[in-house]
């Protein structure tokens, strides 16, 4: 075996290894990756339209709280999560469905009856009836739902 | 190894070392071709035989063989050969001998040394324990027992398991002649229910042959269970079922399918059990399967058992059948004929069989060789309707079972004769299938039905045979039984049971429940409940009769002045002589209960006023509702639930404690599930604060 | 640009040392028979990246556990060939470190200077039979409970110790959810730790003893 042909030969086993080592790496990687990602991607399936109560609840001048309890699917547990919604009527006629979680950092806004304001405790966001930012951190007003009043029952979009 | 030794050697490695190769890339391309192999090996194992996931582990399951993961199996099988106290020796002294003689190798084995055939010392016993590993493990494999019974699905045996092993353990023993298939649906007065409404007389087909025959459930599933269901085959003709066994593919039916033959698959033993299997050695059942097409429900039969078992075995010629020719017109006589040489071919001509034939011939076509052979046969009639040669078909088990019951059919059949003994006793009052009607001893009374399934399921044969034996005076029936007067002997009263519990699987009447409650002479408390109460009030608080609780009445009256009034009555009263009924002791019993009433007024305060709330509820508290309130049935926790729920509600009938399912539970005569609480009954004066509430109205106070 | 950077790394860490006295170095020339430690190397590797993944949706508790594993077996994407890995990774170890000690048995690799490689070597062969024992009892089905069962029972069979033992193993005197989770925290920090500790010190020793040679017979034995 002549020296030349040794380092070659050395030359291209280098290479084969480093290769398979880069193949073994992406065969690992690869399917790593789909199974960390992948399930996150999935579609929140508890969605549609759910009845939120009678529209009578709702005095006209103050945001009124309602509570949906709504199964969620998450991996092999189903749970319930209350979702959390202020209706708002000036006239009974024109209805504001808002969700009551801030759309800063997601903390739950409350109502301040005293000062008609909706009230942000984390970062003092500050909105008003129509969830209009008033003051403080929040990027845009308090986020809508979209909704429905047949026979007196308002039903929100979920999901 | 010395000083010397130990650098010669690390010498020799240098110089070695230098002839070498660079670990990279020489060594590591090696080492990257193995992982790679071994990755491939890896994901086509995930992928064609995946991570096994059995079913949630369940720590109740009894029938799980527990085995370790196969590393492991070298050692559970060791386990088997360390029995007792010998355990800890193969479990833990064995292995770790072996572990620290594997750890201080190096310091064993310290000679220069290096070549395996310069060291047979240590690589001999090393060889050893590796066969040794390999076979144990080899050994445990091949022993794996077979996956357990009900995994495999016998599902005959889980049907017995379910539905008998909880009262009769893994087996039962059957007398000879027994008729498994009647004992099952009907259940008998041991208290053994009757399964006729949870099972279909199929399934109770296959669980008479299983407990006959418990074997001949295996070599099913192993042999037909691939093909058939258990349910498909009991019903089967034996011959049939015979024939299948013998003639293996040249069986029709088994024709066009792969199957060994089953003479030399199996041995004759084997065969044997099959066949008891499918067709349990059950004579009723034989009989109604296999003769009562041409025998109906019975047969006279003079000779002895062994001449009975010989004509049953070897069959033979003893009928007459009329010659058809005049009767029928050429194209029936054309149509019968090859219907009857392939009944497949003509389905329509089943309606004209059927009209013609079956009166004699059931659903059993006859067989014909041709059709001119079956012509000749249908115009001529004559002596050729041949018994089946059945000694050819049964096994011995099935010929000793069907003699004992053609034998013991003769007597008569325990139905009919009950029968009979009831339309002769029973019939005037209860109407001929048990409807009820008007009651003649009472004008304007109507005796309930007693053959609605409610009655039926509701009542023992305990109860139905002491009401038999001793009447409802009350409601104006007499007592039948001789030992209170009437005509009937305890095996009459019995036989009439068994009829009406016949009436159990079709009840003829299907109407509410009537309101006639059993007198039961167990317990003095019950006789004073049922006989008593009603006229001298539920607490002795009296009514019609006089009030027990006076001090008037228990201070007046000497024991033996109560016990005369019960004996002989009082003519001019309501207050008959319940000598006749009652015996002494009874009696007396009830003297010394009706002098208790004194104390218990004083205990539990005016009975008229039990209150729910403070009396009865923490009663229902305290012993009921840690199952009678969240495990579904009666709910004995507030008023609502204790008057409306249960699967047999009302449990308690407002002023009427008797008819009141409760009271019946906390007496223990409503021995359908049995008494209640389980256990522990309440005491005396709990039952009574009880029975006095409802009495009062059940009010919720 | 590329021999700039490592300069100046080099200059750091000294990294080029290492890496010459790892790879570069001098072996002598050996069959395949030798690639049996490296090959067992690689299924810890295997084990230790798919384990990790799998901690990402299994929860050690009797409620979850079976579901979680089920999930991941039906209903994560490649959920099946991450735990097939670590479910056959697991098998192929035991295999693969038990025939890596026969190929040192045979070929006499336990003697000088290499005597610590070997102590070091047999712990890891207790490790993995751990690493199996307790792995088996983590998907809370039929076979790892009552196999457990049964295992864990074997512990209790000496006398005196044994129920102290068994108590111990189990985290009471039954099969729980203590039981589940003393299993797990073994199973992913205990074992691992120790496992990572040993093949750290075992490669130490490899490289720096080299790997053993073939030895040669020896006719003129002292015998």
């Amino acid at each position: 075996m002549s020296e030349e042909f040794k380092l070659s030969r050395r030359k291209f086993l280098e290479k084969v290894t480093v290769g398979i080592g880069g193949v073994l790496t992406a065969l690992f990687g690869i399917p790593a990756a789909i199974f960390v990602v992948k399930p996150v991607l999935k579609k929140d399936e508890s969605s549609g339209w759910m009845r939120l109560g009678s529209i009578s609840k709702v005095t006209p001048g103050t945001p009124t709280l309602f509570s949906l309890k709504v199964e969620r699917e998450t991996g092999w547990i189903t749970d319930q999560d209350e979702i959390m919604v202020y209706v708002y009527t000036e006239d009974g006629r024109d209805y504001a469905v808002m969700s009551n979680i801030c759309t800063h950092l997601a903390c739950r806004v409350r109502w301040i009856e005293e000062r008609q304001e909706f009230f942000c405790p984390c970062h003092n966001g500050v909105y008003d009836k129509q969830g209009t930012v008033l003051a403080g951190p929040p990027p845009r007003p308090l986020d809508r739902y979209e909704f429905n009043i047949e026979n007196d029952d308002i039903y929100i979009k979920v999901g | 190894m010395n000083e010397k030794e130990q650098k010669e050697y690390l010498q020799e490695y240098k110089k070695e070392k230098e002839k070498g190769v660079p670990f990279f890339p020489d060594i590591l391309f090696k080492d990257a071709v193995v992982s790679l192999l071994l990755f491939v090996i890896l994901v086509a194992l995930a992928y064609f035989l995946g991570a096994p996931l059995e079913e949630r582990a369940n720590p109740a399951n009894t029938d799980y063989t527990p085995r370790p993961e196969w590393y492991f199996l070298f050692l559970f099988q060791l386990l088997k050969y360390f029995p007792g106290k010998l355990e800890v020796l193969g479990v833990v002294v064995l292995p770790s001998i072996v572990l620290l003689l594997l750890f201080i190798l190096p310091l064993i084995d310290r000679s220069p040394r290096r070549h395996f055939l310069n060291r047979l010392s240590v690589t001999i016993p090393t060889t050893i324990i590796v066969a040794g590993i390999v076979v144990l493990t080899y050994l445990s494999a091949r022993e794996a027992p077979p996956p357990s019974v009900t995994e495999k699905g016998d599902p005959i045996a889980s049907l017995y398991a379910e539905n008998c092993s909880a009262c009769h353990g893994t087996s039962i023993e059957v007398k000879p002649g027994a008729n498994l298939h009647n004992i099952i649906a009907e259940g008998n007065h041991d208290g053994m229910p009757a399964w006729s409404a949870d099972l279909t007389s199929d399934e109770i087909d296959a669980l008479a042959g299983f407990i006959t025959s418990p074997g001949g459930s295996q070599l099913f599933n192993q042999n037909c269970g691939s093909c058939h269901v258990v349910e498909e085959l009991v019903e089967g003709s034996p011959m049939d079922l015979k024939q299948a066994l013998e003639n293996g593919v040249s069986f029709l039916p088994h024709a066009s399918v792969q199957i060994p033959d089953w003479n030399t698959a199996l041995s004759l033993e084997n065969r044997t059990t099959l066949l008891n299997f499918l067709v349990a050695p059950d004579g009723q059942r034989l009989f109604a399967t296999n003769c009562s097409t041409c025998h109906g429900s019975s047969l006279a039969f003079a000779g002895s058992d062994k001449e009975l078992r010989q004509v049953i075995s070897q069959g033979g010629k003893h009928l007459d059948m009329p010659g058809w020719k005049e009767q029928v017109t050429p194209e029936q006589l054309d149509q019968l004929s090859s219907y009857i040489v392939d009944p497949g071919s003509a389905p329509q001509t089943q309606a004209l069989f059927q009209e013609l034939c079956s009166s004699c011939h059931g659903e059993q076509i006859p067989q014909a060789d041709s059709i001119e052979s079956a012509r000749q046969i249908i115009e001529s009639g004559g002596p050729h309707r041949t018994m089946p040669v059945w000694g050819n078909f049964l096994t011995t088990e099935q010929l000793d079972a069907l003699v004992s019951f053609t034998r013991q059919s003769m007597e008569g059949n325990s139905v009919a004769v009950g029968q009979t003994l009831f339309s002769q006793h029973c019939a005037a009052c209860h109407g001929a299938l048990g409807e009820g009607g008007p009651n003649p001893t009472k004008a304007g009374d109507i005796i309930a039905p007693i053959s609605s399934a409610e009655y039926l399921k509701t009542r023992d044969d305990i109860t139905l045979m002491s009401i038999i034996s001793q009447g409802q005076p009350n409601f104006g029936m007499s007592p039948f039984g001789t030992s209170n007067g009437g005509p009937l002997k305890d095996d009459d009263i019995e036989t009439i049971v068994g009829f009406i519990r016949s009436w159990e699987t079709k009840p003829p009447v299907e109407l509410p429940p009537e309101v006639a409650v059993p007198v039961l002479n167990e317990k003095p408390i019950q006789l004073y409940a049922f006989v008593c109460a009603q006229c001298h009030g539920v607490a002795g608080e009296g009514g019609v009769g006089p009030e027990f609780q006076s001090v008037d009445f228990q201070s007046q009256r000497t024991d033996q002045e109560i016990f005369d009034s019960i004996n002989i009555g009082h003519g001019s009263t309501a207050m008959i002589g319940w000598g006749d009924i009652l015996s002494a002791d009874q009696i007396a019993q009830l003297v010394a209960l009706i002098r208790s009433f004194k104390q218990t007024t004083v205990s539990s305060g005016s009975p008229d006023n039990v209150s729910f709330s403070k009396g009865v509820l923490p009663i229902f508290e305290a012993h009921c509702t840690s199952c009678h309130g969240s495990l579904g049935g009666w709910d004995g926790s507030n008023y609502a639930s204790v008057m409306e729920s249960g699967n047999n509600s009302p449990v308690i009938i407002a002023g009427d404690p008797q008819a009141s399912l409760l009271v019946q539970k906390l007496f223990g005569i409503q021995t359908t599930g049995g008494s209640m609480p389980p256990g522990t009954p309440l005491t005396q004066e709990e039952i009574d604060l009880i029975v006095s509430w409802i009495a009062a109205g059940a009010a919720d106070n | 640009m590329a021999t700039r950077f490592s300069n100046w790394l080099d200059a750091r860490t000294g990294w080029r040392n290492v890496w010459d006295g790892i790879f570069l170095r001098k072996v002598p020339k050996v069959n395949w028979l030798y690639t049996l430690g490296s090959a067992s190397l690689f299924i810890v590797v295997n084990q230790v990246v798919t384990g990790i993944l799998l901690t990402i949706y299994y929860v050690p508790t009797p409620d979850h556990a079976y579901d979680s594993v089920q999930y991941i077996t039906t209903q994560v994407a490649l959920g099946w060939l991450i735990r097939g890995l670590h479910h056959w990774g697991a098998s192929a170890m035991v295999v693969l470190v038990f025939l890596h000690m026969l190929r040192v048995i045979f070929l006499g690799s336990y003697k000088f200077p290499r005597e610590v490689t070997w102590f070091s070597g047999v712990v890891l062969f207790l490790v993995v039979i751990g690493f199996g024992f307790t792995g088996y009892l983590l998907p809370w089905d039929e076979k790892a409970y009552w196999a457990t069962t049964v295992g864990t029972q074997i512990a209790g069979t000496p006398p005196l110790i044994g129920d102290l033992a068994l108590r111990i193993l189990r985290g009471g005197e039954e099969l729980t959810a203590m039981t589940l989770a003393r299993f797990f925290g073994i199973h992913i920090w205990v074992l691992p730790a120790i496992l990572l500790g040993l093949v750290g010190l075992h490669v130490y020793l490899v490289i720096k003893h080299g790997i053993s040679t073939t030895p040669k017979r020896e006719e003129n034995s002292h015998e």
